[in-house]
């Protein structure tokens, strides 16, 4: 019964989306441009407000978010009445006068400049992402949005759990921990009311990813969101966004306006019976407060400081009840799963990772960005072919891979492939899939202090081994490059890897070692030559 | 102040429930405000969610982003994470150290503007990046440094 009141709700929706994108785009070209947080800051504001000035009317524009070509930014794409793109890379106030001299009426000629780096990826949870309207409904709705919901909606919470798990979909936070297991057990406990809460905190350096999610694919995060609630039984959800990205809250702020309006959230969503209410929170600063449980104590009015687990958030979270946590990229790979079915995506990737994986390049590479690739992908793939690192007259010396909780590769280790978990056994992990290209303008010793530092900054001070050990890791670093002692502060900086890890609480100080434990299995001698002693 | 806290104690009454959960958002508003966060007005946020001062302080100073002390009439800040400092950020912080005479995490003498070092902004892909009070610039050349720091209000 339910089900068919789903059904008609939901094709009302789209029939009339259908309706209003078919007469917005009518005979027209259409410009988008593409305005993110990061894009803001090369000019695309002004390239935006260039074209909406000069636009002819044979042209509409319309704002998308970045599509991760960060290298190319300001970008702009021309589509013609036939459906062909052109894009334009670089644009300036200036130039985006041209583009519109170029019009005159007739499609674009041309492809798009640099399709390689798209060619090399598969984007699922990207897709359309600096495409389509940023916080545009109807255009998510027409190019098959929602269709996921509709489905979930349909089946029993039980039957959308049983759905994701046999995607294989493990959270794109950095954990890996199957996201459906997680629903599971929150509606195990049989308590309401139950949370979800959406960790968008994103606060390791090096990763920029849900961000473009937030920005350039709104609805689908949103979407996600709905049926993670619904699976898990919970009536409130908790969006916790960074507190850098204002363009992120903005633009789900939008989107979660229009999906109440739409029937898409609020108290009987689509006609189902069930309801979700949304609410943005503001990180204020600091990598921990993307650990999970400091996250909650973060939304509850306490400390950044994390909590004792067990009991664990699915069972006792936010104000003592069961709640979710998931990250917006798993929440993307869910709406796509419940489009496409399981199968579909288990049909990515590999035998123990499904799916695909956004990575952020970034450092010593001619195209820095995110791509989204297949699980099992290598490294060499991710940094040589998509991002063409390193720069031209340089050597790649390393890869520092997953953020300050994890550690660097040498290139022998190119052809690693991405999965979830460790990517060697010293302690380098996929993490949230940050990963930066080292060359020959800094050195090992230098980056691992950095990382140490880094660690011990933000460090929150709640457990000693931790509070105490990261300082002392800095200190042990810095001894390296002038003592004469080489190996007793080796043998110190072992020691204090192995106690800290084990014995600290959370995993800021269970991981803080592993940027030294992996160079020193690396590059062990480095250390030495830094300090002259070799 | 008198004025002030009448009008924030106000603005807590009209936005936010008193309860503890409302913490964070009551700060943000204040250092948005403010641009930092006065003892006074913890004090009033402590009352309004009836939460001790101590406790509201204590909270305050665990975030990063939230700051106790007044800065200068502007912020700047270098990023210096690993795809920064290798694209130029390196250089960029010394140009503005030298620009401004004043070393990361110190206001110049003037109080004009505070200047920081961040481990990272999350624009990796617009190396190196500054950002001046909430704008943040990318792909910033040193030489350009001079014309950003005038138009951050230095005379």
């Amino acid at each position: 019964m339910t089900g068919s009141v789903v059904a008609t709700a939901f094709e009302t929706l789209e029939r009339s989306a259908r309706e209003r994108v078919q007469a917005l785009r009518g005979r027209k070209i259409r410009i988008t441009v593409q305005v993110g947080h990061c894009s803001r800051s090369v000019g695309t504001t002004q390239v935006a407000d260039a074209l909406a000035a000069s636009l002819p009317d044979t042209a509409y524009l319309a704002i998308a978010g970045c599509d991760g070509a960060c290298f190319d930014a300001p970008q702009v794409l021309v589509t013609g009445l036939s459906g062909r793109s052109r894009r334009y890379a670089r644009v300036t106030p200036e130039s985006a006068g041209r583009i519109v001299d170029e019009l005159s009426g007739n499609a674009p000629s041309g492809e798009d400049s640099d399709s390689s780096f798209f060619s090399g990826q598969r984007r699922i949870t990207l897709d359309g992402c600096g495409r389509l309207a940023a916080t545009d409904i109807d255009e998510y709705l027409v190019h098959g949005g929602y269709a996921g919901l509709a489905r979930a909606l349909r089946m029993t919470p039980e039957e959308v759990i049983d759905e994701v798990k046999a995607s294989g979909l493990r959270g794109r936070g950095g954990a890996y921990f199957p996201a459906s297991a997680k629903w599971e057990s929150a509606r195990a406990t049989g308590r309401t009311p139950r949370y979800l809460v959406v960790n968008a905190e994103e606060g390791e350096p090096g990763i920029f990813k849900d961000r473009h999610l937030m920005e350039g694919i709104t609805h689908r995060v949103l979407e996600g969101m709905v049926v993670a609630a619904y699976a898990s039984g919970a009536e409130k959800a908790f969006l916790y966004i960074n507190v850098e990205p204002d363009l992120s809250s903005q633009r789900m702020r939008e989107a979660i306006d229009q999906a109440n309006r739409h029937g898409i959230l609020g108290s009987d969503i689509l006609g189902s019976g069930f309801g979700l209410e949304v609410e943005i929170r503001r990180g204020a600063g600091g990598y921990i407060c993307g650990e999970e449980t400091t996250l909650l104590n973060t939304i509850e009015g306490y400390r950044r400081e994390p909590r004792l687990r067990p009991p664990f958030p699915t069972e006792s979270g936010l104000w003592a009840r069961p709640t979710v946590i998931n990250n917006p990229e798993t929440l993307a790979a869910v709406a796509y799963i419940m489009a496409n079915g399981a199968e579909e995506f288990a049909r990515i990737g590999t035998a123990n990772d499904k799916g695909t994986k956004i990575v952020s390049i970034s450092g010593s590479v001619r195209r820095p960005g995110i791509v989204e690739v297949s699980m099992g992908t290598t490294l060499r793939h991710i940094v040589a072919d998509l991002g063409q690192g390193p720069l031209p007259g340089h050597d790649l010396i390393a890869l520092a891979v997953g953020g300050p909780s994890s550690g660097v590769l040498p290139p022998s280790m190119l052809d690693t492939p991405i999965r979830g978990g460790l990517l060697h056994e010293s302690g380098v992990m996929l993490g949230a899939g940050g990963v930066i290209v080292l060359d020959d303008r800094i050195g090992i010793p230098e980056v691992i202090r950095k990382l140490a530092a880094y660690n011990a900054a933000e460090s929150c001070g709640k457990c000693t081994p931790c509070r105490e050990g990261t300082p002392r890791m800095v200190e042990a670093l810095d001894r390296l490059s002038t003592d004469q002692a080489p190996d007793a502060d080796l043998d110190d900086l072992r020691y204090l890897v192995q106690i800290v890890g084990p014995a600290s609480l959370c995993g800021l100080g269970q991981a803080a070692g592993n940027p030294i434990t992996s160079a020193l299995h690396f590059f062990g001698d480095e250390f030495f030559v830094q300090a002259g002693v070799l | 102040m008198p004025r002030d806290i009448e009008l924030l104690r106000n603005t807590l009454n009209e936005k936010f429930q008193r309860e503890r959960a409302q913490l964070l958002p009551a700060l943000h508003l204040v250092q948005h405000q403010f641009g930092y966060l006065p003892d006074w007005a913890m004090e009033a946020v402590g009352r309004h969610l009836r939460i001790p001062a101590s406790e509201v302080y204590g909270a305050a100073t665990s975030y990063s982003e939230l700051r106790t002390e007044k800065p200068g009439a502007h912020t700047l800040k270098v990023c210096t994470g690993l795809g920064c400092l290798l694209n130029g950020g390196r250089e960029l912080l010394s140009a503005v150290e030298s620009a401004l005479g004043t070393p990361p995490g110190r206001t110049t003498a003037d109080g004009r503007i505070t200047f920081e070092e961040t481990p990272c902004g999350f624009l990796c892909g617009m190396a190196p990046a500054i950002k001046i009070d909430d704008t943040w610039r990318g792909r910033v050349t040193p030489d350009s440094v001079e014309t950003i720091i005038v138009e951050a209000g230095r005379p």
